[in-house]
């Protein structure tokens, strides 16, 4: 099973490698010039950018050598910031993991006892709330809840800095409070949801009333329902990362925070298609594993799947 | 993954408590945007009408209750003008992918085999990209309109549709009323489609009341990210963008589309939540 | 509720400060749900060491009185009343509090369910040790929990490499042991077992039983037994309750209450269970046409002929080599237990299911596997579930004219079908979310019929009803069969139903015929030594100890 998994998951990789090469042939325009930017084109900036990109040789050498550059990190030049995209990547990948970071245990430590509670009180005005802000923190896009907080927060109330990432440090962080805790508004909602959903169904079960009919506590109670409820959140991991990608291009837009999503956004406006290409190939790279490991995690937290895997 | 949707989207099993009050909120919200999305032309006819004698002028100015943005536009007027754009992209989306996933989840829920092999792997690799960067990056490298986006976002959308309709028959096809009426040696299409569908019919409202609000999310941040839309087009998500800057001049520039999106966002998914309950309650007995 | 006293123990009373001697006494429990009474009230005292048996069909109200007696009441429902234990007296409702100080320690729920009723991601050993050390007044050492938790598992006569399991390793017998082991950690004074047999195999249910007879004698601890079998109750249980519409309508002595029963409702009881009834003869089976039976045995007129059927799904083989023959007007019986794969056969003849290999013919010509081949009108079938085997979204009407279009017959034959099955005319246009279940089962036979098929299969098709609406469609196959003359192939694991039916039998045993012949000789001389068992466990004999 874990084998046909792996190799899956690589075939979706490979697929997805030839869609985000083809980009660079797909976008409209003399590929030439999109690659050109605007510098200026004399015949020898032309024939350097297809001797770089070999648009000489055939489609598919084309792509083995784009792939085999790509898996040794050389993703070639970004025009607009004229600087290697390993660089460009490189460079601002601090700020967003810092900031995903932050608002991924933002998210867990409050959503997961809020879930549990809510699910343990159901129909109480705790449920009610939890209910209430899981359904606004679902539904409400980042950019649109960092701007309400933005406003409140920074202009209104002139708690917190309104852009920018800081001079590094504590004064980074108290930039990154915002736009974590908006981030961390939707991510806690699908996990507070995964959680009270799994919770309820698991407390309905037979062995929580035979556990409360041979005299458990019930905060043991809740705690052998939260193990059993944990092999459904913990698979529920990729939902909440397909959410963390797009919520973190939004939120650091919405902050003028340096980060990967800003530079998505900047290349795509700009077609600085190299960058758009590194981004999106480790965006799915990233996903793929941690989707991966989830599904490890499943044969760790269920015996039952772990029989079976073993047997095999 | 598909797992995880059927959890997402679940029905709460044990809550019975309805939520009437915010319910009646959520759909009289809905029916007003409705509303302006269908007649807002011609209450606010000239709502992109730049004047840059009148630029931003705070709310309450004479004449422009909501004030003007950068460029000497009623924002008022503009959030109005603003209502069809929110709603009618959103609404084609959900039903779009609404039509692919009762046609190929069904197709492959039923008849699996090799089918359902090709459209899974159809399907995972959709999924294996967020949909919110795959929307980015087609929409902004190919430069889309709105209605390339459109059908990006009903591509987009389509796998959870599928997936939660394949879960569905799947679930019903293996029960004893479907291999009763193989008995009848009906044909498998009319059993697929008079059969199983009726009763995947309260999971397909439900999952489309919910793209409706999910699809408005993707609309609105694709135009606050500057691609998708037009500028100069009347969109909330666009109001954003623009208002970032004149926050301090002019916050409701910012604050009342902010709201709006937010608001039927909120209430489209309420409404569905809603709806499932209500819906699954009367299925059964 | 005196008469039970006087029989029991008339010097012990009910006085809290007796000591271990003390019986259990429950006064005027009443159950209030959303809609007013659901159980109206009603006493009952049990002595230690001894059993009361609750026996009501489903939905009588005696699992709402179990569970509000061990304060599990679902959200809605509340109880009324007082419960007077050796330790204890417990006003109801009570709070949380004193339910804390009383589930496990005093009283103690067995749920039905042995696949359900223990966390599947824990191993056996940690939750009987929660249990130990959620009932000690001291924290307990890891040695100290482990050596409690092996003598806990020797009671119930497991192993103690038990501990380390997870409970999908075990089987349900096994896992009803643990659970067991686990109820009883605490050494409650009164145990409730709420159909604790009903989800195991018939070789189990009667060990189980005995267990825990043999547990609660050696601890003098009173026990209530709550079962829809009233023929289990025998030997089993001092004194006995019949639940009605959450009503007790007969209550007395066990042998008395099953010998002279004095309430309609407990004759009915005990004459729609097979096991309690005439054994030698199946009343109903005589008014059939009784030559069937010889000529299948000829070969001359068989209508299915399935020969070296076998049927694998991945690498488990269910069937290897199974033949089975129904002749033109017979009911032939096909018994096993589950897993012994009576209902694959069943589907592959019906081409539900795509045989492995072997022959299936019909008339003499051999049918390709799958329903591609097969016409309606050569056989229909009847599910177990009642529940789910009609289309929520269809009135019955609709179901019903849909098959009897595909007949060529008109829809005017509506009114004759719903006779056919006993219903009334109006339940056309009915929905089957408004039918009980054993009015689903009767459309389910009438859109079966509406084909006219030559064979009619009824796959386990009584078993998911109450024993007195079960002998209500058994009794309408009967007549159906003698006016129809169907051939009928019933599998069932039930071998007192077979026996009401059948003309001949066939007993599966993982996927083998372990033995066949007319259904008489069978059942009252078995040959082979796995249908004795089957035999011995269907009659409920009292157990010998």
């Amino acid at each position: 099973m874990l084998v046909v998994r792996v190799l899956g998951t690589l075939g979706i990789l490979l697929v997805l490698s030839i869609i985000v090469f083809s980009m660079l042939h797909l976008a409209p325009g003399d590929i030439v010039k999109n690659l050109l930017g605007n510098r200026p084109s004399s015949p020898e900036a032309v024939a350097a950018i297809r001797a770089q990109y070999n648009l000489d040789q055939p489609l598919y050498m084309q792509y083995l050598i784009w792939l085999g550059n790509a898996l040794t990190g050389d993703f070639g030049q970004s025009i607009r910031l004229q600087d290697s995209v390993s660089n460009v990547i490189g460079a601002r990948l601090g700020i967003t993991a810092a900031l995903s970071g932050l608002a991924f245990v933002l998210a867990l430590v409050v959503a997961i006892p809020l879930g549990v509670q809510s699910a343990v009180r159901s129909g109480s005005w705790i449920d009610r709330f939890a209910t209430g802000v899981g359904i606004v923190g679902l539904s409400a896009p980042t950019f649109a809840v960092g701007l309400l907080l933005l406003y409140v927060f920074a202009f209104y109330l002139p708690i917190f800095p309104v852009y920018g990432s800081g001079d590094g440090g504590l004064d980074t962080l108290w930039h990154l409070v915002l736009p974590a805790i908006t981030l961390a508004l939707g991510l806690g909602a699908i996990i507070l949801k995964l959680t009270r959903t799994a919770m309820l169904r698991e407390l309905d079960s037979d062995y929580v009333t035979f556990g409360r009919a041979r005299g458990l506590p019930d905060r043991q109670v809740h705690m052998i329902a939260l193990r059993n409820a944990a092999i459904p959140i913990v698979t529920g991991a990729s939902l909440v990362l397909t959410f963390l990608v797009g919520g973190t291009v939004l939120a650091e837009t919405t902050f003028a925070l340096p980060g990967l999503g800003t530079l998505l956004q900047g290349s795509v406006l700009f077609k600085d298609i190299a960058v758009v290409q590194a981004l999106t190939l480790l965006v799915a790279v990233t996903i793929a594993t941690i989707a991966l490991l989830a599904d490890l995690a499943y044969i760790f937290l269920d015996p039952r799947i772990r029989a079976k895997e073993g047997a095999q | 993954m598909s797992s995880t949707e059927a959890i997402v989207l679940a029905k709460t099993p044990r809550s019975r408590r309805r939520h009437p009050v915010a319910v009646w909120v959520s759909i009289a919200l809905l029916g007003l945007v409705t509303f302006l999305a269908i007649f807002g032309n011609l209450i606010a006819p000239d709502a992109t009408a730049q004047s840059i004698l009148d630029s931003l002028l705070p709310p309450g100015s004479p004449g422009h209750l909501l004030g003007t943005d950068e460029l000497g536009r009623d924002v008022l007027a503009l959030t109005i003008a603003g209502a069809s754009s929110a709603l009618v992209g959103p609404v084609c989306v959900a039903l779009g992918s609404m039509l692919l996933g009762i046609l190929l989840g069904t197709v492959s829920g039923y008849l699996r085999g090799p089918i359902d092999f090709i459209i899974g792997r159809w399907t995972d690799l959709l999924f294996s990209l967020p949909l919110l960067l795959a929307a980015i990056v087609v929409a902004g490298v190919f430069g889309a309109g709105y209605w390339m986006t459109v059908l990006l976002l009903i591509l987009l959308f389509s796998p959870s549709d599928i997936r939660i309709v394949r879960a569905g028959v799947m679930e019903q096809a293996a029960r004893p009323f479907v291999e009763a009426a193989q008995m009848l040696s009906l044909s498998k299409t009319r059993i697929m489609f008079t059969q199983v569908l009726p009763n995947v019919s309260s999971l397909i409202i439900t999952n489309s009341m919910l793209n409706v609000a999910f699809a408005l999310v993707a609309f609105s941040s694709l135009s606050f990210l500057g691609v998708g839309v037009a500028p100069g087009t009347a969109d909330w998500g666009r109001q954003l963008t623009d208002g970032r800057a004149i926050m301090i001049d002019n916050p409701a520039a910012v604050l009342i589309p902010a709201l709006l999106i937010i608001g039927v966002a909120s209430a489209a998914n309420l409404v569905g939540d809603w709806l499932g309950q209500i819906l699954t309650r009367t299925g059964r007995s | 509720m005196t008469q039970l006293n006087a029989a029991n123990t008339p010097a012990a009373g009910a006085h809290p400060d007796t000591p271990a001697a003390a019986q259990v006494t429950v006064t005027g429990l009443t159950v209030d749900g959303p809609a007013g009474v659901v159980v109206k009230p009603f006493d009952f005292s049990i002595a230690p060491g001894e059993t009361l048996a609750l026996i009501g069909e489903s939905g009588s109200g005696k699992t709402l009185s179990a569970k509000a007696i061990a304060g599990l009441l679902p959200a809605g429902f509340t109880a009324r009343g007082t419960i007077e234990l050796a330790s204890a007296t417990i006003e109801l409702p009570a709070t949380d509090a004193v339910w804390r100080a009383t589930r496990g320690r005093r009283i103690s729920l067995l749920l039905q369910d042995p696949f359900t009723s223990l966390s599947p991601v824990h191993r056996c050993g940690t939750q009987i040790a929660m249990t130990i050390q959620a009932a000690s007044a001291t924290r307990l050492s890891k040695a100290e929990c482990t050596e409690l938790v092996t003598q806990r598992l020797a009671e119930v006569n497991l192993p103690a490499e038990v501990a380390r399991a997870y409970p999908h390793e075990l089987s349900g017998g096994m896992r009803q042991r643990v659970a067991i082991a686990a109820a009883l950690a605490t050494d409650p004074e009164l145990l409730i077992a709420d159909e604790p047999t009903t989800a195991l195999d018939a070789s189990n249910q009667g060990e189980i039983l005995d267990l825990l007879r043999g547990l609660q004698e050696k601890r003098g601890m009173a026990a209530l037994l709550i079962s829809h079998d009233l023929g289990m109750v025998r030997g089993r249980a001092e004194h006995v309750l019949v639940m009605r519409h959450g009503e007790i309508v007969e209550r007395g002595v066990t042998s008395s209450v099953l010998n002279a029963p004095s309430h309609p409702y407990t004759r009915a009881l005990i004459e729609a269970d097979p096991s309690l009834t005439d054994r030698s003869a199946g009343v109903v089976r005589a008014a059939s046409g009784a030559g069937a039976g010889g000529d299948a045995a000829t070969g001359v007129g068989d209508l299915v002929v399935a020969t070296d059927v076998t049927k694998s799904f991945g690498d488990k083989t269910v069937l290897h080599g199974v033949s089975v023959t129904v002749g033109r007007g017979e009911t032939v019986g096909i018994v096993g237990e589950s897993g012994s794969g009576k209902t694959t056969i069943a589907r592959c003849i019906a081409g539900l299911e795509h045989e492995s290999s072997g022959v299936i013919a019909f008339h003499g010509v051999a049918l390709a596997p799958g329903r591609a081949s097969r016409t309606p009108k050569q056989m229909q079938i009847v599910f177990q579930d009642p529940y789910s085997s009609l289309n929520p979204m269809i009135s019955v009407g609709r179901s019903l004219k849909l098959a009897l279009r595909v007949a060529g017959r008109p829809a005017s034959d509506l009114n004759g079908l719903l006779q056919l099955v006993e219903l009334p005319l109006e339940f056309a246009r009915k929905r089957p979310a408004e039918l009980s279940g054993g009015q689903r089962q009767r459309v389910a036979i009438a859109r079966a019929l509406a084909v006219q098929p030559e064979l009619l299969i009824c796959d386990e098709s009584v078993s998911a009803l109450d024993v007195s609406v079960q002998k209500q469609i058994l009794d309408l196959l009967a007549k159906l069969r003698v006016e129809l003359g169907l051939s009928i192939l019933f599998i069932s694991h039930d071998l007192a139903v077979v026996r009401q039916l059948a003309d001949r039998v066939y007993v599966l045993r993982h996927g083998d015929v372990v033995e066949s012949g007319l259904c008489h000789d069978v059942l009252t001389a078995p040959t082979h030594p796995y249908t004795q068992a089957l035999v011995a466990a269907s009659i409920h004999e009292a157990p010998t100890h």
